[in-house]
């Protein structure tokens, strides 16, 4: 795919009036084709950057690229942009047709489309979206599920060179959350257009993102393949904003290839051997071994369990710490646990904010 | 007078619930609650609607008093009495050793009622209003009289209700109360309606009596002469033409400026946006008579004395404070990612406007569109003081031109009022739905 579609922000940074810095330069690229999800707890500044690359908001500082061009100065329908609302932001007095022809029908003078070519346009984002029968009805009389189709249909005939996304499943129930998600997945691949999502729901990112770059307190703190954010966080607060449980994170000192909390000892495993100095220690709950009366182990105390019918949620206590454990097996009485430091990460103190 | 009979009906069910076994204590204990819960409905609708009409008699004592008719005063102060306490009786009825003494004082009040009604009727000279203020005390107190010796309502005074009585009186209550709640809601409107339409009866009745002078009953006489006259004539169709002319003009140059205004303070940030808001409202703390000296200098210097323009300039000032702020107040409801979205569609700001907020905004437009219509069809002291030849009366002017110091033609006046309001009954007709929709605002969302 051609580089030239590429979206990067450049040192960009957004500061209201009233002083509160929303994003702090921020750099970013993203490919083209590529499904990035800006994901972070609300607040961090994601729809913020989003909004910035809509031209919905002024860009304080640096520069931010579509194309290789700047667009810091476009006006929002001059980007090539399309976008679906979180409350999806249909227009009520217009019939669904309406609703996606309209951006065709707003192009400048000098490009304006045939009218025939919008109805081909409407007619393959209708096909593709499952529309047909709805064509004529306005949004009121859809359901969550219809108006959510109608709103990427809109952002799609206008073959934008990004789609935008800001949170747009958070309106549905879980079930039709479930399956738009894959849809979206499966509609990325289909059209391939530039994606750039904005979430605060991991799963979704997880499901959904080629890349993800998750953001907190305006700043990004990793940006890469959900995998690879999953397994190496970059530092302790991607680590617990990942996964259901999130990390266990133990604050403690490590030193001689070993790393000490409290009475806590862990022998630490090659590659994390290096560490010295006051750090966290992290480790998934999934990681975390239950093995009854295994001498190897260290003793914990069942605090509760959190059936959740395939697997359950142990919450242990491990000398005098509070650590998560899913394990598939039920009914464990004063277990032993045995930690699968294999797979741990270290954060030396300093990375923590 | 204390009720032996309700005091002893309650503790007999018990001992007998005692002695049986179980299941019959289960039956028992909820005949119990049955038998403490149950109100005849004829006794709960008393209690709701007899305080009500005792007030209703009350403000009809204020009626006979400002008609100073002594006989009426007399009648209605002895309405409020023996309604009042029939209320109070009724109240105090909640309790069950008070309940024979209550009906006992209940039965002689309410037959006084009627009968003092009755007996005020048999007089001469009665007027439509004497009637129905002595059907005020006669109703209630012969419905009270009524159900005081129904037989549900007698047992339940006396105390004689077992726990299957009480249960079935429950379930009958709960089928009926609906009902006479319904009869007695409808009552109270129809009185607000009466009110509203009597003068409306009476003007109308007016109009179509021959001759020009007011009183007479109501359709006694019937006669077109005051249609005929205002509608042959010329003056009537010139102040409907000015009329038309500043209504028209001033909701056309009232909305012009209001719906950028309105838009404007709701949409955007500049600096000075409060202390225009609040100026604009300035304009309505002053009553109009302050700036009728300072209007007239003002349309005197620009020559729009005699003129359309004049009255369209200042209708149009005095109607846009309400206007800006009613637009204002529904622009804010339409949701702004609406806007954005058509802005990421290639509209310009212009366009959001025209093509997705003005459209929405209809209703609230409408709303605005008759309120400022209206206001300028109404008004009265602007149009006299502006207007000094007949040439250029409104019709308000018109029709106070009617009744000068002597020689007034009340039947012409009546008929041209019942003219005037058509066209205000028809747009309120035409735009309900529209108004009703604008004034409860923000049906915007999907």
């Amino acid at each position: 795919m051609e580089a030239s579609r590429d979206v990067v922000f450049d040192g960009v940074t957004k500061r209201y009036d009233d002083g509160t810095v929303a994003v702090d330069t921020l750099d970013l690229t993203v490919d083209a084709g590529e499904f990035l999800v800006l994901l972070g707890p609300s607040g961090c500044g994601k729809s913020t950057t989003l909004r910035m690359l809509a031209g919905l908001e002024e860009v304080t500082a640096g520069e931010i690229r579509i194309g290789g061009a700047r667009v810091n100065d476009l006006p929002p329908g001059a980007r090539g942009l399309g976008m679906v609302f979180q409350s999806y932001a249909l227009y009520p007095h217009m019939t669904v047709a309406d609703n996606l022809s309209f951006g065709l029908r707003m192009v400048r003078r000098g490009e304006r489309l045939e009218a025939a070519e919008i109805d081909e346009r409407v007619r393959e984002a209708v096909d593709m979206l499952g529309l047909g029968p709805e064509l004529a009805k306005k949004p009121r009389d859809l359901s969550g599920g219809q108006r959510q189709r109608v709103a990427i249909g809109r952002a799609l005939v206008r073959r934008p060179k990004v789609l935008l996304m800001d949170e747009p499943l958070s309106n549905l129930d879980a079930k039709l959350r479930g399956q738009m998600r894959i849809e979206l997945r499966r509609l990325h691949e289909r059209h391939g257009t530039t994606t750039i999502y904005v979430t605060h729901d991991q799963v979704e990112a997880m499901t959904l993102a080629d890349r993800i770059a998750v953001l907190d307190g305006g700043r990004l703190q990793q940006h890469a393949s959900p995998l690879t954010a999953y397994h190496e966080p970059a530092n302790a607060f991607v680590a617990s904003f990942l996964g259901t449980p999130p990390m266990n994170l133990i604050d403690g000192v490590a030193g001689d290839g070993r790393f000490v909390a409290g009475e806590l000892g862990i022998t630490l495993p090659t590659h994390l051997a290096g560490a010295s100095g006051p750090c966290t220690f992290g480790i998934r709950p999934e990681e975390v071994e239950i093995v009854q009366g295994d001498a190897d182990g260290v003793a914990a105390e069942i605090l509760g369990v959190e059936r959740l019918g395939g697997e359950s949620v142990y919450h242990l206590e491990v000398a005098g710490h509070s650590i998560k454990a899913l394990w598939r097996r039920e009914d464990l009485a004063a277990p032993n646990i045995d930690l699968a430091v294999g797979s741990a990460v270290i954060f030396p103190k300093s990375s923590e904010s | 007078m204390n009720g032996p009979s309700a005091m002893e009906q309650v503790p007999v069910g018990r001992s007998a619930a005692a002695l049986s076994g179980d299941r019959e204590v289960a039956a028992s204990d909820y005949d119990d609650i049955a038998i403490r819960w149950y109100r005849p409905v004829a006794v709960a609708f008393l209690r709701r609607w007899l305080p009500w009409a005792t007030f209703m008699n009350v403000v009809l004592l204020g009626g006979e008093w400002l008609r100073a008719d002594s006989g009426g005063i007399v009648y209605a102060a002895l309405g409020v009495a023996l309604l009042g306490v029939l209320s109070v009786l009724l109240l105090g009825s909640e309790a069950p050793r008070s309940r024979v003494a209550c009906w006992l004082g209940s039965v002689p009040l309410a037959v006084a009622g009627v009968g003092i009604g009755i007996a005020s009727l048999v007089q001469s000279a009665l007027s439509l209003y004497d009637v129905f203020s002595r059907a005020w005390l006669i109703a209630p107190a012969a419905l009270t009289l009524w159900w005081l010796f129904a037989v549900e309502v007698r047992t339940w005074f006396l105390g004689r209700v077992d726990g299957p009585a009480a249960a079935a009186g429950l379930a009958r209550h709960r089928r009926i109360a609906p009902r006479l709640e319904s009869f007695g809601t409808h009552l109270l409107l129809w009185h607000a309606a009466a009110l509203v339409v009597i003068p409306v009866v009476w003007i109308l009745d007016v109009a179509v009596s021959p001759g020009n002078a007011l009183g007479g009953a109501i359709g006694d006489a019937f006669t077109g002469e005051h249609f005929e006259r205002l509608l042959t004539g010329k003056s009537f169709w010139l102040w409907t033409r000015n009329s038309l002319t500043v209504a028209t003009g001033t909701t056309v140059l009232g909305l012009a400026f209001a719906i950028p205004a309105g838009y404007a303070f709701s949409r955007f940030k500049f600096s000075g946006r409060t202390q225009a808001m609040f100026a604009v409202l300035l304009v309505q703390m002053f009553p109009g008579v302050i700036i009728l000296v300072p209007y007239f200098m003002v349309m005197k210097t620009l020559g729009l004395l005699n003129t359309s323009i004049g009255l369209i300039l200042a209708y149009s000032v005095t109607a846009l404070p309400l206007c800006i702020w009613m637009l204002k107040g529904f622009f804010d409801t339409v949701p702004r990612e609406l806007e954005e979205a058509a802005l990421l569609d290639g509209c310009t700001q212009v366009q959001v406007f025209r093509r997705i907020v003005l459209p929405l905004s209809l209703p609230a437009v409408a709303v605005t569109a008759l309120f400022s219509f209206l206001a300028a069809w109404n008004e009265f002291l602007l149009a006299l003081v502006f207007n000094t030849s007949n040439e250029q009366y409104t019709l308000p002017v018109g029709l106070a031109s009617m009744i000068p110091a002597n020689g007034q033609r009340w039947g012409d006046f009546a008929a041209a009022s019942m003219l005037v309001s058509i066209p205000v009954v028809v747009l309120f007709v035409l735009f309900q739905k529209p108004l009703v929709q604008g004034l409860s605002f923000g049906g915007v969302k999907g």
